[in-house]
């Protein structure tokens, strides 16, 4: 066993902390107040490569494996949770769907303009009656000679409002559900018939952009079916197996951050007397945080490890979303509880990561859903298949 | 048009804690970075090949324990580095280093322009570019905050007093660059990792050169001897001014007066 981190991964977490104090947390508390997507900040991200950090070098990424993405949204997700969020939708489940099933040719067109940082990928999947139950989407594709022909309405979409090429789930054939009648498509901003939506007015991560995307009859190539026709939902599915882990890893980031913050001000801050470090109630608030965050870093490194050693990851994945987002809530809570009133205002940052750490127990999959494929998979090991 | 920097490494200071009282320096994380003023020299060189056909090397400024800060150069943009290994090396000082890099830069061929950093953070040496130009036969120019080249002259904007003089000077010339003179870029994300998994082109840019072959062990003494580390004296706190404004103005003006004797 060695849980040192490589001679690589110490420098580009270096390149990578240092991108983030000096880039992306000095615009964390603008972008949270005027709900803009910091889109200078995701061209920096891309000049450095950062925007293809996971992929193989031959597609325009960096290839630094899962190992360097799970370092790059933490430190990024300790910072800034929008960002995170962005930069989470584009690499994680857009540019990964295209990575995971796509052909040659399409990691050629599409990926490598991705992993570059050219263009911005989104992963569009939810609908309004297709939520947890993601196989009940409605959205339908028609074969129609050399194309299919798209028609729906997606809600939810990070990045939808201004990524140029999203990965799409379709209907194409009603009669065999999720085994066999769902497919995945990539689907340009450009072609006609794609249109943004309502844009939704969020509690926190408003620096990120979530949007509604309309597909009204809108041509797709053949080429541009993703993996194999009637495939989609295990492709969809397996994407976001990525996507859960790397959301644990920039929940470990904002935990981390709280824990920072809890710390400081306990030094500094004196009642009664005495620094808040030498009281026990804090110190035991502290230690607690840190044992957990301790914990979720020793997951979500350990399954980096296991997706970039081509071991089975899905259970472990889905804890890793769970835990990290459930630990990242609590440690954000308490450091609130260890600042005080000052912790409750906008001074601090502590109260926009409040706002950001609540949706990262419901996006991804929430944890309910998470906890079914825990325990779906731990009942199947018993040979016991639960029942929806 | 060869540009060599001369760069080194210092602990991260966000990884030591001071305890005062305890007198002693706690190292919580022992992870090095690049000497900010050597960054910014490299970054001055980085701009020059930005600018012109230009080759940048970068040598080490002090024994190293290992190659990181030059994979973090050539991560960056740097085209080539050599790390200087040796039995001898462990203790040279800036005197011996100065000697050592000047039979490297003989090695390499001469150069056009060597930069390095003004000063370090650590232990705030200036001496190494000024020793590393007298070894040389050079001219030297301290503290840069700006460079232009032409084909044969270069031209140092420098701090002098509350104002800024440029020089110009005939190639070649050493000059130090200011800490905090340029910003310097961020390495370049797939450099970074084939460097340090010493795969693709730029793993073959890094070579290991034996000190031994350089200079004999005698040019490798150092000057200076190291007899212990204490704190600096404690900085004695300030007065804190109350009152109006004009009495707040009041109190300071009596303070310096006092006190700075102005």
């Amino acid at each position: 066993m060695d849980f040192h981190f490589s001679s690589e991964h110490v420098a580009l977490r270096r390149m990578i902390r240092e991108f983030a104090e000096n880039e992306v947390e000095p615009l964390a508390a603008e972008i949270d107040r005027e709900g803009r997507v910091p889109f200078e900040t995701l061209k920096k991200l891309g000049q450095i490569g950062l925007m293809g950090v996971c992929f193989p070098q031959e597609y325009g990424g960096m290839g630094a494996g899962e190992m360097g993405y799970c370092i790059l949204m933490e430190e990024l997700g300790r910072v800034c949770t929008s960002t995170a969020t962005n930069v989470g939708a584009h690499i994680g489940i857009g540019a990964m769907s295209i990575y995971l099933d796509g052909t040659e040719e399409q990691k050629r067109k599409y990926l490598t303009p991705l992993a570059r940082g050219e263009k911005v990928g989104a992963f569009v999947l939810t609908e309004a009656d297709a939520g947890s139950d993601a196989a009940a989407i409605r959205t339908r594709a028609v074969r129609e000679g050399d194309s299919w022909i798209i028609d729906g309405t997606k809600t939810f979409n990070t990045n939808g409002s201004f990524a140029e090429i999203v990965t799409v789930l379709a209907v194409t054939d009603p009669t065999l559900g999720a085994r066999g009648g769902i497919t995945a498509f990539i689907v340009e901003s450009d072609m006609p018939g794609f249109q943004v939506g309502t844009h939704e007015n969020k509690m926190g991560i408003r620096g990120s952009s979530t949007a509604e995307l309309i597909f009204e009859e809108v041509r797709v190539p053949q080429e541009n079916v993703l993996g194999k026709v009637g495939e989609g939902f295990v492709s969809f599915m397996k994407t976001l197996d990525m996507g859960r882990l790397t959301l644990g890893a920039a929940c470990l980031g904002g935990a981390q951050a709280a824990l920072e913050w809890s710390v400081r001000w306990a030094r500094t801050r004196c009642q009664f007397g005495a620094e808040l470090a030498h009281k026990q109630e804090v110190q035991w608030m502290i230690a607690n945080m840190a044992t957990e965050v301790e914990a979720l870093r020793s997951l979500v490194y350990r399954v980096a490890w296991m997706v970039d050693t081509a071991q089975p990851f899905t259970q472990l994945a889905a804890m890793c979303k769970m835990y990290g987002s459930e630990v990242a809530s609590r440690a954000i809570d308490t450091a609130l509880q260890i600042h005080g009133g000052l912790g409750f205002t906008r001074d601090f940052p502590i109260e926009r990561a409040f706002r950001d750490a609540r949706i990262a127990e419901i996006f991804e999959g929430t944890n309910e859903v998470q906890r079914i494929v825990i325990a779906s998979n731990i009942f199947r090991e018993h040979g016991v298949r639960i029942r929806p | 048009m060869r540009v060599i920097v001369v760069l080194g490494h210092v602990l991260d200071p966000r990884g030591i804690a001071v305890n005062r009282r305890a007198g002693r320096v706690f190292i919580n994380r022992r992870e090095y970075i690049l000497q900010p003023a050597d960054r910014c020299a490299l970054e001055a060189a980085l701009r020059i090949k930005d600018e012109m056909p230009a080759e940048v090397v970068v040598l080490p400024r002090s024994p190293l324990p290992d190659d990181d800060v030059l994979r973090q150069a050539l991560a960056t943009g740097a085209d080539r580095a050599v790390y200087l290994a040796g039995d001898g090396l462990a203790a040279a000082d800036d005197a011996a280093m100065a000697r050592l890099l000047a039979a490297a830069v003989e090695r390499l061929g001469g150069a056009d322009l060597i930069l390095t950093g003004a000063t370090t953070l650590d232990t705030g040496q200036g001496q190494l570019g000024l020793r590393l130009a007298e070894a040389l036969g050079w001219p030297h120019v301290a503290d840069a905050w700006a460079l232009k080249t032409s084909d044969d002259r270069l031209e140092v904007v420098r701090q002098e007093g509350a104002g800024y003089a440029v020089l110009e000077a005939a190639l070649p010339v050493m000059v130090t660059v200011a800490p905090g003179a340029l910003e310097p870029r961020y390495p370049d994300g797939a450099r970074l990792i084939n460097i340090y998994r010493g795969q693709g082109e730029v793993a073959a840019a890094l070579e290991t050169w034996d000190a031994a072959d350089l200079v004999d062990a005698d040019a490798l003494q150092p000057l200076l001897e190291r007899r212990g580390q204490e704190f600096p004296p404690e900085r004695e706190r300030g007065v804190r001014a109350s009152g109006g404004l004009e009495e707040m103005a009041r109190s300071a003006a009596d303070a310096l007066r006092r006190q700075v004797r102005v």
